[in-house]
Order: structure tokens, then sequence, then C-alpha cells
């Protein structure tokens, strides 16, 4: 490095400077929202910006107390618990069929299953409503409904990720694994799934992030009283929209989890939303 | 692997029923069902061949909904793109609380669109919200805007918010470009006398094309994709000026009940085929030197991501 000139300290002000004010324009809508569920209505009309005169908890507990959230609470761990559960174990099988066994026609599969991936969910809407309802499986309206599509456009990604996990696999082990009699699904079993945690761990927690806030097919699929978390919170936000502390006290329930998960998570959950464009 | 000739399909098999009847299945039955007439829901469809189609060719709705993904996609590629480029240069020289800056710029992207969505119509409300809160304290105390109810504007605001949400992902997108440079680079052009802003310009952007090129794929891709904030967002504009193709698709089939199962299928096929149309050529290199170095490697490849 050069000496510390007085042009390194402009430019060290003025880079910290820019990149302080749009870490503001990110930040400040949520804090404004994490303020305002602590403050009164009252508080909130006449002082929508300075800090609350008092700080309470009440807009939480109400919004608690409601049932409603506690509900769509349970039923989006459920579905993304048991639908996550289902996906991996699905994507692991083929993932390792397309990493480490020769087969006709792998490689149109293969790219059969990269469709998913590209092509807008929305195309399925209408067709998926009459797979599910009275004139096809008849499950539409319940969690259940939803399982289908969420573990269907999960597997792609998947199955990508941990394609490129089971690929690079040290092959001096596969084999001696096999020389020792191992079958293929030995290998999978004992081999190729504990030695792949990091990867699996990405898809578990990417996945469950993508169901955790899904909103087309909540919408579309479940019948009045049955919702998931982001469905309940725009219902919510349609009962209570004049009542703004109410619905940020909403917001910050469904909101602070995630950005907990996310702070320690990060990794993962970078590596999964850019795994589906950068080169293997 | 010496096993039976069968088992690779076994291990593929469950993944692809599963894959097979919730995604590829409805994608082929949105062809068949954009060739029927649906008069209501509780009528049976008739054939109508490709009545749909015609009509939407002289449906300006569909155009404009149209136009709206095409406008979303260049303001993402010309507003976000550079934006993250900025940043991530900023970020890359030595910064206090770079992780920090890092971690903040991407937290609006594990949010729920929903929540994204109702966080900003309080941002933009036009009684107490943040933004008429702000401008009336700092310029006109009785400023008054409704900021999603003008036709005209309520777009830019919407893409506002979607820059929000989106520009810290491409951010952290090229801070890995930038970070998988060898510094030696940098190095060499300084000792060649280079300014820091010839660094930028004619060192550092050209060795990031290759992280600027996923991103841009990712936007491109992802364009199409937009349902939840125009949704909820746009939802007070006039038919006209609201719809991006997935939200149209879900007013003609869904929306009070209407019902129009075969047109709304005829905009998800060619939803489809737009994504198609736009994906394979973008993809078309990546798949094809895939396959290339399938046949030469094996499977000995690198790690994913």
């Amino acid at each position: 490095m050069k000496k510390f000139t007085c042009r390194h300290l402009v430019f060290f002000c003025l880079r910290h400077a820019v990149l302080a004010g749009f870490l503001l324009a990110t930040a400040y809508p949520l804090a404004w929202m994490v303020v305002t569920a602590f403050r009164t209505e009252g508080d909130a009309q006449a002082r929508p910006l300075g800090l609350p005169q008092q700080w309470m908890m009440t807009n939480l507990a109400e919004v608690l107390r409601s049932g409603e959230f506690s509900s769509a609470y349970a039923n989006s761990l459920m579905l993304c618990t048991a639908s996550v559960a289902i996906a991996v174990v699905l994507a692991a099988l083929a993932a390792f069929a397309f990493a480490q066994l020769r087969f006709r026609g792998s490689h149109v599969l293969f790219l059969l299953f990269l469709v998913g991936m590209m092509i807008p969910v929305h195309v399925t809407l209408i067709p998926l409503n009459r797979l599910l309802g009275v004139d096809g499986l008849g499950i539409k309206g319940g969690l259940v409904a939803l399982a289908g599509p969420y573990i269907g456009f999960a597997l792609p990604i998947s199955i990508l990720i941990l394609r490129g996990a089971f690929a690079a696999l040290p092959p001096d082990l596969l084999d001696a694994s096999r020389v020792d009699g191992c079958s293929a699904w030995g290998v999978f079993r004992h081999v190729a799934l504990p030695l792949s945690r990091p990867a699996l761990a990405t898809v578990v927690i990417f996945n469950f992030l993508t169901m955790w806030n899904e909103f087309a097919f909540a919408l579309t699929l479940l019948g009045p009283g049955c919702e998931t978390l982001p469905l309940a919170l725009t219902r919510f936000k349609g009962e209570h929209d004049i009542q703004i502390t109410q619905t940020s006290a909403a917001l910050v329930l469904v909101v602070i989890p995630l950005i907990i998960v996310y702070v320690f998570a990060q990794k993962h959950i970078i590596r999964g939303l850019t795994a589906g464009a950068v080169k293997e | 692997m010496n096993s039976h000739r069968l088992t690779p399909y076994l291990f593929i098999l469950p993944a692809l029923a599963v894959y097979g009847l919730f995604v590829a299945f409805p994608i082929l039955d949105s062809f068949r069902m954009s060739l029927l007439h649906w008069e209501s829901p509780l009528l049976p469809p008739e054939f109508c061949g490709l009545d749909n189609f015609r009509l939407l060719a002289s449906d300006h709705v569909f155009w404009r909904a149209l136009g709206h993904n095409l406008l979303l996609l260049v303001g993402s590629l010309l507003v976000q793109l550079p934006l993250a480029i900025l940043l991530a240069f900023l970020l890359y020289y030595p910064t206090v609380g770079r992780t920090l800056f890092r971690t903040a710029f991407f937290a609006p992207m594990v949010m729920p669109t929903a929540a994204v969505a109702v966080l900003w119509q309080y941002v933009y409300e036009p009684g107490n919200g943040l933004l008429t809160s702000l401008l009336r304290m700092t310029i006109d105390p009785d400023f008054s805007h409704a900021w999603l109810a003008d036709p005209k504007t309520a777009p830019l605001w919407i893409f506002v918010t979607i820059c929000w949400q989106y520009t810290g992902f491409h951010t952290v997108l090229m801070m890995a470009g930038l970070s998988s440079i060898p510094t030696e680079c940098f190095e060499a052009a300084r000792i060649d006398g280079a300014n820091e802003w010839q660094v930028c310009w004619h060192v550092a952007l050209p060795a990031l094309r290759p992280t600027i090129a996923v991103s841009a794929t990712l936007s491109i891709v992802g364009s199409l994709k937009y349902f939840d904030l125009v949704y909820l967002m746009a939802g007070g504009l006039p038919e006209a000026s609201r719809e991006v193709l997935a939200t149209y698709i879900y007013r003609l089939a869904f929306d009070q009940n209407q019902g129009r199962y075969g047109y709304g299928s005829a905009v998800a096929v060619l939803l489809f085929l737009v994504a198609l149309a736009i994906v394979v050529p973008l993809q078309a290199r990546r798949l094809l030197n895939r396959s290339g170095e399938e046949r030469a490697a094996g499977s000995s490849r690198g790690r994913a991501a």
C-alpha cells in the first residue's frame, strides 16, 4: 500500500458515506416497522417517525392472541418440515444416480429436471387447481394440497446442488467401498450421504426458506380457514389495514425469525440462491 | 458401478414420479386447457381450437401485462446491476463493517415477498406512511400523495420496492465474483501507473464479466416470475395498469370466481413459451458445455457453486 495521503482519506470517507446511505435505505424501512410494532396507534398517527413515547408489547400479544397467526405458524412449520424432508430424500436419490451411476437417458432426464427451475411456477396454477380439485385428487383446500407442488418445484435446484456434491466425492473412496462389496445403495447410504452434509444443509435450509415464503400456490390451493404464514399476513393486513401498529407487529412476527435464521445460515442461503446460475 | 441395470432408474423413479405429476403434467395440461372454452366453472368445457389465442392477440390487458414484464426486465438490468457493481466495488476496498453491510444489503431477499409488499404498502401509505412522513418533515408539512393509486407512477414505486429487495442479492453475487479475481491483476495495473478509477473500469469490470452474466441471467429469468409483489401492491390500479403475466393468469382463473380456465391457460402457455424462448438461448451454451464436460470427465467433476 502506498502512503496514506489526504486523497485516500477523502476516498475512504466518501466510500463509507455512500455505503452508509444505501445501508440506511435498506434498513430504515425494517427498523421503522419494528419501532411501529411497539408503539400505540395514537402515537404512530401523531409522530410516525420518532421513537415511541413508550415501548409496549401489547400489539405483539394481541396479534398472537387473535389465533389465526398461531395456527398459521403451526401450519407453515408442519407443511414446510414435511415437504423439505421428502424433497431432500427424493432429490438425494436422484442426484446420486445422476452423479455416480451410468444409465441411458440420464442426460435427457437431467435436462427435464432443469427446465423446472427456469419456468415460472405460475404456468401451473390453473392445471394444478384442476389436478388437486374435486375432479382430480380431491385434496384441494387443505395443507396436503401444497406438499405436492412444493416438493415438485423444490426438486430441480436440490438435484442440481446435490449432484454437484456427489460428483465431487473422492473417486478412490467410492472405488474402495465398491471393492469392499457395497451395492449402489450401500455407497449412497454409507459414503455419499455422510460426506455431503454441507450440501444437504444448503438444500434443507434453502428449500425451507422458499416454501416458508411461498405465496401463489397457498393463495390458490388453500381453502377458507387454512392459511400459511404469508397468506395469514396479507389477510391480516386486509382486515387491520388502518391499524398500522398491529400489522407491523404481525410483520415483525413473520420477519424477525427469518432474519435470525438468515444471520446464522447466511452461507447456505446465498449458495442456494445462486446455485441456479453459477457454473459448476 | 457394477449393479443391476435397473438400479439407476430405481434411484430416479420417486423424484421423477413427483416431478412428473406436479410439474411436468400440469405444464402439458395447460397446453390442452388452452384449447378449451370455459363458459363458467360449473359448465363442461368445449373444444374451441386456437380461439383463445386469437382473442389474446387483441387483448390489450395481455399486451400491457407482457409489456410490464419486459419493463421490469430492462429496469432490473439497468438499475439493479450497475448499483450492485458499484456497491461491490466500494466494499472491495478495506471497509469498516463489511460483513454488516453485506448482511444488511442481502436481508430483504430472505423476507417473504408478501411481507415486503405489506411493509412497502405502509411506506407508501398516503396518510402517515414512512415516505409521506419523511417528505412532510423535510419539504412540505402538508404533503400528501397516493403513491400506489396513480396508474402513471405506481409501477415506478413498485419497481423501487423490487430494487430494494433484489439489489443486495446482486451485490453479494458481485462481491463473490470480485473476490475470485486474483489480486495480482490489480497490483500489476497499479504498478503500471493506473489510477484506482482505471483499475476498476479497465481491469476489474472486464474480469467481472462472467459474474455479470450470471446476475443478468437470474434477473431475466426472475423478471417473468413476479407475482406476489405486483398482485399485492398494484391491486388498487385499473385493470390494464396493474397486471404482469402471472397476475393476469391468476385474475382470469381465480379472481371473484371468474373461472376463465381456458383463456387463463392460453396466457400461461404464452408465459411458458416466453420463458423458454428467453432461457434456452441464455443457457444453451452452458448446457452444451455441460454435456461435453460430462463425456470428457465422466463422474469426476467440480463441486457445485
